[in-house]
């Protein structure tokens, strides 16, 4: 894995060879500098002071102090070559963190972007600084050291590249010790982002000193590799000590050779400053740049740009939506179950009612489909059969978490089912053919900034004609909104939408594409009835249009020729009137009284605001809306339809 | 950042923590200060060596000291390494050890008084800052010694070449100070296309389910990262402007370095200086002009300081105590006395007389704001009021010891904070014998049995893979308050995310299970309330009635509580 971090990087480099040269002019102009500062002085004292022409020993100096700010200089244009190199991989980094973020609806993707990427982007540029400055130091430093006298190299080389060795042996080891480090602290952060918004629910459960506990060992696991960390410092310092400080002690042993060999004094003081003033110090950013940045940009880089092996993991499943893309293979011939074991339909057979004819494919047609999260898991849908003529018209309704979702999703190609199969149009779930004929509305309505226009063509390649596009926002009920927000042209924020006008945007979306099977999933939850009402009934009219409303109130499913009911181990199919006889989930979700199975106790309730509830549109409620009824200990009542929607379900967060 | 960082000696915390390694601290600033000093004789040593040498006089010993010096500062430099890091890494596990262990006495508390996010900031970043002060206080004067001692020797090799670096060392700060220009500007717009790029994805990621469904996740990322090439020259004008300002910085010493060596040349020449003492003075000016470095250390002194300053607001919030009477057996009468609970300024609660007999349902009702939740709070000592007291089977909550009351009194939430590794490990939290049957005996009656069954690895599904839809957490919160247990249960809008139909399930299970515990349900909904025994109907931050929601539902007043919707 770090390998595949350092071979990409050096591919990144190889494309990038023209900046590299750049880089490259500068440095030299730096290793310039660094040349001087040990030639300038030598010349100085050889031929200036020592020889009592002060002048010259001045003028080398000055020439020093040209290349001094000559250096300056190309170390400013240096910054501006790195960042040439730098900003592209920002640019990749931010290309690849919003693509995923996007794919998979992954929100630490927005951490990624306004953290991580700035780290990958500030560590990736320490080191090319630092590795670029050591290694035109160097070579300024040898360069200027020959010209004095080559055996100074003989003395000052042997140890530095002895000192560059031991760092690059202990570079690995190192690293991983970095490495660990930031692993245990970013498991501290992210236990502490779990712990703090929670102190209420701790302290009500009295887990303290559990938490404590867990705290303490990740605070003992960060100690651990911090002291790890600090322990192999000492290497460090024994790079530096061999590269850096032996050549110093080795140059003034070495001195009477030297000086029997004709070395000049100003050689050997030129010596002596090329080790102490470039070298040394250019080890040293090199020692504790390279150790630092290289691990901490190899972990972040890992993080942002995981192997493709990691991406199963990623997307586990979670929530209703979105990024379950987990499921099993489709559909394994020959080990389909019996059929109508687990589902037995308490209503007409399944999909009886409507007779496809055969000339024209079934709108939607589900085939023994059985749906688990996991190999393990109980499944949200087993055995479903369901088949819906082109226009037809749908309602499901059922508890919170039954499955609906789940159902859409499979209808959507989101997900695979473990058995059976999903023909849309005809068409075998997933395949384009199909995702062209059906489109998804969800609970969350998603509405992004831009023109009005560009929200409301987003399913079709081009945005169409304004009269089409006024047509279809009249039609859902959209026209006031579209009006106050100035037009198809004008500007939308979606935070300063309302949860129900991002849903209106959302369906007049929906109404404009070309698909003619409508699965509305929740997709009116934050209108009121009759805006819900109206929304539906622009899709009810709409030409060609099959429709399948997962029903937030049971008002929806009052307007559907038919409702499936979904209840955890079976399913019921039938209309309205059928349901409400033989369906005791359906009654209590329509409110009206049952003669309990379980010995009456089950009270009937005013399923009336939040969620699936519609208490005007269901029968048997007083009109007055102040119906108290008596029953056991509590007082039961039917409160009456003031109540609105705004169910804090979902959207309100 | 905090005023008192900077007006305050210092916060007595930093004086802890040096205590707490004072050994060490001890020793590092011994080793250092003597490491500084090796590092200030080795010039004057290589001078007199390298005079010694051109003079081809016998040498030996004093090469033999100058590789002495060089061998002593790199074992000091390395034991000075191990020795600092360890002190960070020490000073920081002590400062979050305690600060963890505060925040949690604090409890919700801590979070309301400084938000989650701040508190994590100050955990993670502060406790790292702060942990670097004892070691640099105690390198502090070794940092000193070198560039104060570097323009000391300088003046003893000669006095002119510390007069010429004195003049020179203020333009070298001038000059490094222009560093700081106009980067600002340039980070403010990178930070801003960022920001569009970053609020893009949020609603991307947010409508996901949409695009997936749609297909348009590539049309989808082009679109959001239109503002890439304005990110992309921004980012190129931060490079620019920093170069600049590295190129500036990095020009001032050496020259200021060689104007000090041409004057030790022109010394040379008139006699004053040797050889070996220009190699000397040379060093000695590096040496000096480690002041800018000087400076980068107080600063981060100075913000390790502030850091500490900010753990020490933490600490400096008194923890709750705990009493030791022992809780009588009982049903769980939950009484209120005169309870006021005020936050800031407003007065929350204002002298709330309630009574909830033991083994009953009493509902708190009221419009948005008026303090049903913090009423809920205050009945299980989440939060303690600021006048009045609260009362389980006669009992002051206060007398109670921790352990007793929070095994008394269970909790439920709107939006409950689930934590734990796994599902089944967050519904066992704070339990001290959890056991499987009791986890799912209590899913189940919360209605969470079904859900959890479902996911890819059931009961043991990682929690962070686990679904988080509003109804789905409630009921998992719901679940944990059952395995809980207790003779008093609190649910603060804990049922307010569930269709209606799973609402009326687990509150006949809950109802039903004839257990003898008593309920305190805050709720948005008239189904709710009209399942308690009474409703307190809160208003004002006052009780306006108590009764049967069946007798209080004749007043419009109480029913327009329930009109305006059940928004949290």
């Amino acid at each position: 894995m770090r390998g595949g971090v350092g071979v990409r990087g050096l591919r990144f480099l190889w494309v990038r060879w023209r900046v590299v040269l750049r880089l490259a002019g500068w440095s030299v102009v730096e290793a310039g500098q660094t040349f001087l500062t040990g030639y300038a002085p030598a010349r100085a004292l050889d031929q200036g002071f020592l020889a009592g022409r002060a002048g010259l020993g001045l003028a080398w100096l000055a020439l020093a102090g040209v290349g001094v700010l000559l250096g300056a200089y190309g170390t400013a244009r240096a910054y501006a070559a790195v960042a040439a190199l730098v900003e592209p991989l920002r640019d990749r980094l931010v290309e690849r963190v919003v693509g995923r973020g996007v794919r998979e609806a992954d929100g630490a993707a927005l951490s990624g972007l306004t953290q991580q990427v700035e780290i990958a982007r500030d560590t990736f540029a320490g080191l090319v600084m630092v590795s670029r400055s050591f290694a035109f130091t160097a070579v300024g430093a040898l360069a200027g050291l020959v010209s004095l006298d080559p055996l100074l190299l003989l003395v000052v080389g042997p140890p530095l590249l002895a000192g560059v060795a031991l760092f690059a042996a202990t570079l690995r080891p190192l690293a991983r010790r970095q490495e660990a480090y930031l692993v245990a602290d970013e498991a501290l952060a992210h236990h502490w982002g779990a712990v703090c918004p929670g102190l209420r629910d701790i302290t009500a459960t009295g887990a303290e000193e559990r938490i404590a506990a867990d705290t303490g060992d990740r605070i003992d696991a960060e100690l651990g590799t911090a002291r790890a960390l600090a322990h192999w410092g000492v290497l460090r310092v024994a790079s530096l000590a061999i590269g850096g400080q032996l050549p110093i002690v080795l140059l003034l042993a070495a001195a009477p050779w030297l000086l029997d060999r004709g070395v000049t004094t100003g050689a050997l003081v030129g010596a002596l400053a090329y080790v102490t003033q470039s070298l040394l110090p250019a080890l040293r950013n090199l020692v504790h740049g390279l150790g630092t940045s290289g691990s901490r940009l190899t972990v972040v880089l890992r993080r942002l740009a995981p192997a493709p092996s990691r991406r199963e993991a990623a997307t586990g499943p979670c929530g209703q939506d979105s990024s379950r893309d987990a499921g099993p293979p489709p559909a394994r011939p020959g080990a389909r179950r019996p059929r109508a074991s687990a589902t037995t339909p308490a209503a007409p057979a399944t999909g009886s009612p409507l007779p496809a004819t055969s000339s024209t494919p079934p709108a939607l047609a589900l085939n023994a489909v059985t749906f688990a999260y996991g190999p393990t898991a109980a499944p949200v849908i087993e055995d479903l059969d369901l088949t819906l003529r082109p226009g037809a018209h749908l309602a499901v309704v059922g508890p919170s978490g039954i499955g609906k979702s789940t159902l859409t999703a499979l209808v959507a190609g989101l997900l695979r089912p473990r058995q059976g199969t999903v023909r849309v149009g005809g068409a075998t779930v997933p395949s384009a053919a199909a995702a062209a004929q059906r489109v998804l509305i969800p609970q969350e309505a998603y509405v992004f900034t831009g023109t009005l226009a560009e929200n409301l063509g987003h399913f079709r390649p081009d945005p169409g004609p304004e009269a089409e596009l006024l047509a279809a926002v009249d039609a859902v009920g959209m026209g006031p909104l579209a009006e106050r927000l100035g037009g198809p042209g004008a500007r939308v924020d979606p935070a300063a939408l309302s949860a129900g006008e991002r849903q209106l945007v959302a369906l007049a979306r929906a109404y404009l594409s070309y698909a003619p099977l409508v699965l509305l999933d929740e997709a009116t939850c934050h209108l009121d009835p009759q805006a819900e009402e109206r929304a539906e009934r622009a899709f009810m009219e709409r030409p060609g249009t099959t429709l399948v409303v997962v029903a937030h109130r049971i008002s929806s499913a009052r307007r559907a020729e038919r409702v499936l009911v979904m209840d955890g181990t079976g399913t019921a199919y039938g209309t309205h009137a059928e349901l409400m006889r033989v369906s005791a989930l359906y009654r209590d979700l329509v409110g009206s009284w049952a003669p309990g199975p379980a010995g009456g106790s089950e009270p009937a309730l005013a399923l009336r605001d939040a969620d699936r509830v519609d208490a005007v549109a269901g029968p048997g409620l007083a009109g007055d809306g102040r119906h108290v009824v008596a029953h056991g200990p509590v007082g039961q009542v039917q409160a009456p339809g003031d109540l609105g929607d705004g169910g804090p379900l979902g959207g309100k967060g | 950042m905090t005023t008192r960082a900077d007006t305050a000696p210092t916060p007595p915390l930093t004086n802890a923590a040096v205590q707490h390694s004072a050994g060490r601290c001890l020793a590092l600033c011994l080793l250092s200060t003597a490491s500084t000093a090796v590092v200030l004789l080795l010039p004057a040593a290589l001078g007199r060596t390298l005079d010694l040498l051109l003079a081809h006089a016998p040498a030996t010993r004093w090469v033999l000291y100058c590789a002495g010096l060089v061998l002593l500062a790199a074992l000091l430099d390395a034991c000075e390494t191990v020795l600092s890091g360890t002190v960070d890494a020490r000073t920081t596990a002590w400062l979050r050890r305690r600060l963890a262990g505060h925040v949690l006495a604090l409890g919700p508390r801590a979070g309301a008084r400084f938000g989650p996010g701040d508190l994590v900031a100050r955990l993670v970043g502060n406790a790292a800052q702060a942990g670097t002060a004892p070691a640099a206080r105690a390198a502090l004067l070794a940092a000193l010694a070198g560039p104060v001692g570097g323009v000391v020797a300088l003046g003893l090799v000669d006095w002119r070449l510390a007069a010429v670096f004195l003049a020179g060392a203020p333009v070298l700060t001038l000059l490094l100070r222009a560093f700081a220009r106009d980067t600002t500007r340039c980070v403010a717009d990178y930070q801003r296309v960022q920001g569009r790029i970053a609020t893009s994805l949020a609603e991307a990621v947010a409508g996901s389910r949409t695009v997936r469904a749609a297909g348009t996740a590539d049309r989808e990322t082009a679109r959001i990262l239109r503002p890439l090439p304005e990110l992309s020259r921004a980012g190129h004008r931060m490079w620019r402007v920093q170069g600049r300002a590295a190129g500036q910085a990095s020009a001032v010493a050496p020259l200021l370095q060689l104007g000090i060596v041409a004057v030790a040349g022109v010394l040379l020449t008139r006699h004053r200086l040797t050889v070996g003492e220009v190699l000397a003075a040379s060093r000695y000016a590096v040496l000096a002009t480690g002041v800018g470095v000087l400076v980068g250390q107080f600063a981060s002194l100075a913000r390790a300081r502030a850091a500490t300053a900010r753990l020490a607001d933490v600490l400096e919030q008194p923890a709750p105590a705990y009493g030791n009477h022992q809780l009588p057996s009982g049903p769980g009468r939950l009484e209120l006395r005169g309870v006021t609970a005020r936050r800031g300024d407003h007065t929350v609660l204002d002298g709330i007389d309630l009574t909830v007999p033991g083994g009953t349902t009493l509902a708190v009702v009221g419009r948005s704001g008026t303090g049903k939740s913090l009423l809920a709070a205050l009945a299980g000592r989440l939060a303690d009021p600021d006048a009045g007291e609260i009362l389980l089977d006669g009992v002051p909550l206060p007398s109670l010891p921790h352990d007793q009351l929070r095994r008394a009194v269970g909790y439920a939430f709107e939006r409950p904070a689930l934590l734990g590794t796994t599902i089944e490990d967050t519904i066992a939290l704070g339990l001290r014998s959890p056991s499987p049957a009791r986890v799912r005996e209590a899913a189940r009656k919360a209605r969470a049995d079904d859900f959890v069954r479902r996911l890819p690895h059931g009961y043991a599904t990682p929690c962070a893979d686990a679904p988080h839809s509003g109804g789905e957490s409630q009921r998992l919160g719901l679940a944990r308050a059952f395995a809980h247990g207790g003779r008093l249960l609190v649910l603060d809008d804990a049922l307010s995310s569930l269709d209606t139909v799973t609402e009326a399930r687990i509150a006949d299970a809950l109802l039903a299970d004839g257990s003898a515990t008593t309920r305190l349900i805050v709720a948005h909904r008239a189904t709710t309330a009209a399942r308690a025994d009474a409703v307190a109907w809160l208003d004002g931050g006052k009780v306006r009635a108590v009764g049967t929601h069946a007798r209080l539902w004749r007043d419009a007043g109480y029913r327009a509580v329930f009109g305006d919707g059940g928004a949290g």
